[in-house]
């Protein structure tokens, strides 16, 4: 058997059957260098085991201990009888709202059946009661409506008869300066001839 | 050892049957192996107490899933891991501080008791999760590797490698070149 690093390693840590632990010691015995490993190993190995296992600061608790211990509750749902009971309650419970729920439905009048004369009828007055007062406060709405334009149409004739003859009065003006300017220039030409 | 084993072999069987007492003489037997595992695996009190507790619950209310008796502490083992790590996982970040490098003094200049175990604390603090669960359970639970394997949810190879880094370590930091004759 070849002794490497990794056998002498099983060798300290107990995991080498008798005949392979023989075989590491008689090669230990005859190379130094494989004894000193080994030694370096067996010091390593016998320092670690000087570390000592410390003690519990307080004991574990046991599962009988009371902070285990099942709460009231706990334990009656655990009894024997727990299932019968739930399934006594359960059908009770089940009893009990079926008989509200029917009951409820009881109490609920039926719906009146619906009369179609009586509704046209209805909707006959109402339009009758109401069509007169549309109309009046349409014709009302119309009426000044119709003011507000014929004044508003007044307003933009004045206006426009405005613009009108004040452009006519600068028309007017236009033509008495250009009537003047021809009466100097005409008047101008009969001097010079007369001097001709 | 083997009657030890037989006894809780009964008392798991009487567990198993709903019977209460048995479970808690098997609590007091156990319950010091379980919490020294758990405190080195998480390095506080009262939470390795805390989680000594949840998983002695655990397994009392998941006893009867246990199907050989024999099978027992790795079984017990694995809930064990699986609380502690879920709770590694919870307070990651707080455990930075142990990345920090420092002198460790070696044992073989005659060091006394207390500091030896100061020293190996510390070197063990060193190693990786993985590599200080795996020496705490071959070194200080004594598992086989194949328990190990079991409780550790990886193939056995990755349990050797992680033991066998981890030995590496812990001898180049408590026993290095040239000490071992000092002590031997």
């Amino acid at each position: 058997m070849k002794v490497t690093p990794e056998v002498l390693k099983d060798y300290v840590f107990g995991e080498l059957d008798a005949a392979d632990r023989r075989a590491v010691e008689s090669a230990a015995a005859a190379d130094g260098a494989l004894r000193d490993e080994l030694a370096r190993l067996q010091l390593t190995q016998s320092a670690l085991f000087s570390l000592r296992e410390e003690e519990l600061p307080r004991r574990i608790a046991f599962v009988s201990d009371k902070v285990f211990e099942p709460k009231w509750w706990q334990v009656w749902l655990n009894s024997g009888p727990r299932l019968g009971f739930a399934s006594a309650a359960m059908l009770a419970g089940a009893i009990v709202f079926h008989g509200f729920v029917s009951q409820s439905k009881a109490v609920i009048a039926p719906a009146p059946a619906f009369d179609q004369a009586r509704f046209e009828q209805r909707i006959a007055e109402e339009v009758a009661r109401a069509l007169p007062v549309a109309l009046e406060k349409a014709e009302q709405r119309h009426q000044v409506q119709m003011a507000t334009a014929m004044k508003d149409a007044e307003k933009r004739y004045v206006r426009l008869r405005q613009d009108d003859q004040m452009a006519l009065a600068a028309s007017y003006d236009l033509m008495r300066q250009k009537q003047a300017a021809a009466l100097v220039s005409y008047a101008q030409q009969g001097v010079r001839s007369e001097v001709q | 050892m083997i009657f030890r084993e037989v006894e809780d072999r009964d008392l798991i069987l009487k567990a198993q049957r709903g019977d209460v007492d048995a479970y808690n003489l098997l609590v007091s037997r156990w319950e010091k192996r379980v919490f020294n595992y758990l405190l080195r695996l998480v390095r506080n009190r009262e939470d390795a107490l805390d989680l000594c507790q949840d998983v002695l619950l655990k397994v009392y209310q998941n006893l009867k899933k246990l199907e050989d008796p024999g099978r027992f502490a790795p079984w017990m083992y694995r809930i064990a891991h699986n609380e502690a790590y879920s709770l590694l996982r919870k307070k990651k970040p707080e455990d930075d501080i142990d990345s920090v490098p420092f002198e460790l003094p070696s044992i073989g200049g005659g060091m006394l008791p207390m500091e030896t175990a100061l020293a190996v604390d510390a070197a063990l603090r060193r190693l990786s999760e993985d590599q200080r669960e795996a020496v705490v359970l071959k070194v200080y639970q004594g598992f086989k590797f194949e328990e190990m394997s079991e409780i550790l949810g990886c193939p056995l190879s990755t349990v050797k490698s992680r033991l066998y880094t981890a030995l590496d370590l812990l001898k180049d930091a408590l026993a290095p070149v040239g000490d071992s004759r000092s002590t031997s």
